[in-house]
């Protein structure tokens, strides 16, 4: 439902085709918000929510006793999910599109296709690393894993990432301080990027920060992996 | 009246239960409550800034639109607070446990209707009917206006209310209550704003056979006096019927039950 929230509001704004507010016309912040649709579906849909539940059951021994790398098998299990909800993402997309019938932008540019898809790629690892490290909270506080990703990822990380509304519409200094937050590469960026929006250079930069967070995020779901084995004493098996 | 008197008692003691159980983990419920007040601060800061940019919304300026925000809202909170208990009702019926509270000496649609209300949402409502009696003072709303308002957000409760006791009556049927009750919740979402930024047909269907209008949006335009009498009467007879086609579809659905697993 969330959809027709979003199109009819943004519809009726742009209800006299030829206005431009926050720099997008009608058929761009339509197709902001069934790119959100998609976006959302790949890089949000994951199974490593449940990463926090196996630590504070005392189920992650199971894992550990066997050989494979607990990460790799969360984020093959994150990359599956993503291909079934992008099934159904695509689906329900295509029936929106007969039924609303929006203007549609379509990228045409092959580097910014490309640029799109390998910010895709990288919003994929940063929630498959932040995701990671709000459920190793568990480890500390066994029954706080649910409350922690409801308030980080739900409440401050879907609004963060624009996918409510698209972030240029807020004030420059605000946006900087965006910026410097990991969310905006999750879906704001890639949608920026397939509408080009931003300028090449504003891209590569943009690029180049999602590898940092990727990095930094990385570097410290390692860190607290290991701080939290140490205390992990597999309570309730 | 004794009898009113008799089950607002349980309702204290079921809600205290409930609340002893919520601290009992305070560090979660502390991050729930934040986030509620955070998403709902986002939101007013989200449609501010886009009316900064745009001025009106389907003709309704910043006042207007925020006050619609608001009257979502505080329906939607008091439903949450009040029927939290609905959202614990499957494991019962698929456990057999609703055995249980069949045999208890209590109404049974009573007790999995508002056997838990939830305190995080009891918290909130009293900033939003202060921030909706301070939005709303921008109107300058007549005394009958301000009444009309009053029953309508009664009427909206109402509707609220019989959508539980379907979503509770499906649960039976169905087994599926946990997909229904956050389909009523998505359907509920569209009246974050009025009714009139929708086209026809959609427009129309939340009108009238899903009514999130009636709860929502004539209920804020009533209050702005830009609601006649006909509608006001004719809102209030709709959730009157709504909510008794509900009970009936309760009733029917209770004799579905079939305490499987017990």
């Amino acid at each position: 439902m969330q959809i027709f929230v979003l199109f009819f509001f943004w519809s009726t704004i742009f209800s006299d085709p030829s206005r431009m507010v926050f720099g997008y016309d009608r058929g761009k912040i339509l197709t902001y918000v069934f790119g959100v649709m998609i976006v959302k579906a790949v890089v949000f849909s994951a199974r490593t929510v449940d990463i926090a539940g196996d630590i504070a059951k005392g189920d992650l021994a199971n894992y550990l006793l066997k050989p494979i790398s607990y990460f790799k098998y969360w984020l093959t299990r994150d990359l599956s999910s993503k291909a079934l909800n992008l099934i159904f993402a695509v689906g329900e997309t295509l029936i929106l599109f007969f039924i609303l019938k929006p203007p549609f932008y379509l990228q045409t540019n092959p580097w910014l296709i490309l640029a799109f898809i390998l910010s895709l790629v990288l919003a994929i690892l940063i929630f498959f690393y932040f995701l990671l490290l709000c459920n190793m909270v568990a480890f500390w506080a066994p029954e706080m894993g649910w409350a922690v990703q409801f308030l980080l990822v739900i409440i401050i990380g879907e609004f963060l990432s624009g996918s409510f509304i698209p972030l240029d519409i807020f004030p420059l200094g605000v946006q900087k301080v965006f910026y410097a937050l990991p969310f905006p590469y999750l879906i704001f960026f890639p949608l920026q990027v397939y509408l080009g929006k931003i300028s090449l250079a504003f891209t590569l930069s943009g690029l180049l920060i999602s590898i940092a967070w990727v990095l930094i995020l990385g570097f410290f779901a390692n860190f607290i992996w290991r701080r939290g084995l140490r205390r992990f004493a597999a309570e309730g098996r | 009246m004794k009898e009113l008197k008799r089950y607002f008692k349980y309702w204290l003691l079921m809600s205290r239960n409930a609340f002893i159980s919520t601290v009992t983990q305070r560090y979660g419920m502390l991050f729930f409550f934040l986030g509620k007040i955070i998403r709902f601060f986002i939101f007013v800061v989200a449609i501010l800034f886009v009316l900064k940019g745009t001025k009106t919304i389907a003709g309704y300026d910043t006042n207007q639109i925020i006050f619609f925000f608001l009257t979502f809202n505080l329906i939607d909170v008091v439903s949450q607070f009040l029927f939290r208990e609905v959202y614990r009702f499957r494991p019962l019926v698929v456990s057999g446990g609703f055995d249980l509270t069949l045999v208890k000496p209590i109404n049974a649609l009573f007790r999995s209707l508002m056997g838990g209300a939830d305190i995080l949402d009891m918290l909130t409502i009293p900033p939003l009917i202060i921030a909706i009696i301070i939005i709303g003072q921008n109107f300058n709303p007549s005394f009958v206006s301000s009444l009309y308002y009053f029953f309508l957000l009664l009427n909206g409760l109402l509707i609220s209310t019989a959508f539980h006791i379907a979503v509770l009556g499906l649960g039976i049927i169905t087994m599926e209550i946990d997909h229904t009750v956050m389909i009523y919740r998505d359907l509920m979402s569209l009246g974050r704003f009025p009714i009139d930024i929708y086209k026809q047909p959609l427009q129309g269907i939340i009108t009238y056979l899903i009514p999130v209008g009636i709860m929502i949006t004539i209920p804020a335009k009533a209050y702005m006096g830009l609601l006649s009498w006909p509608v006001f009467v004719g809102s209030l007879m709709f959730g009157i019927g709504f909510f008794l086609v509900a009970l009936r579809f309760w009733s029917f659905a209770l004799k579905k039950y079939s305490s499987a697993s017990s």
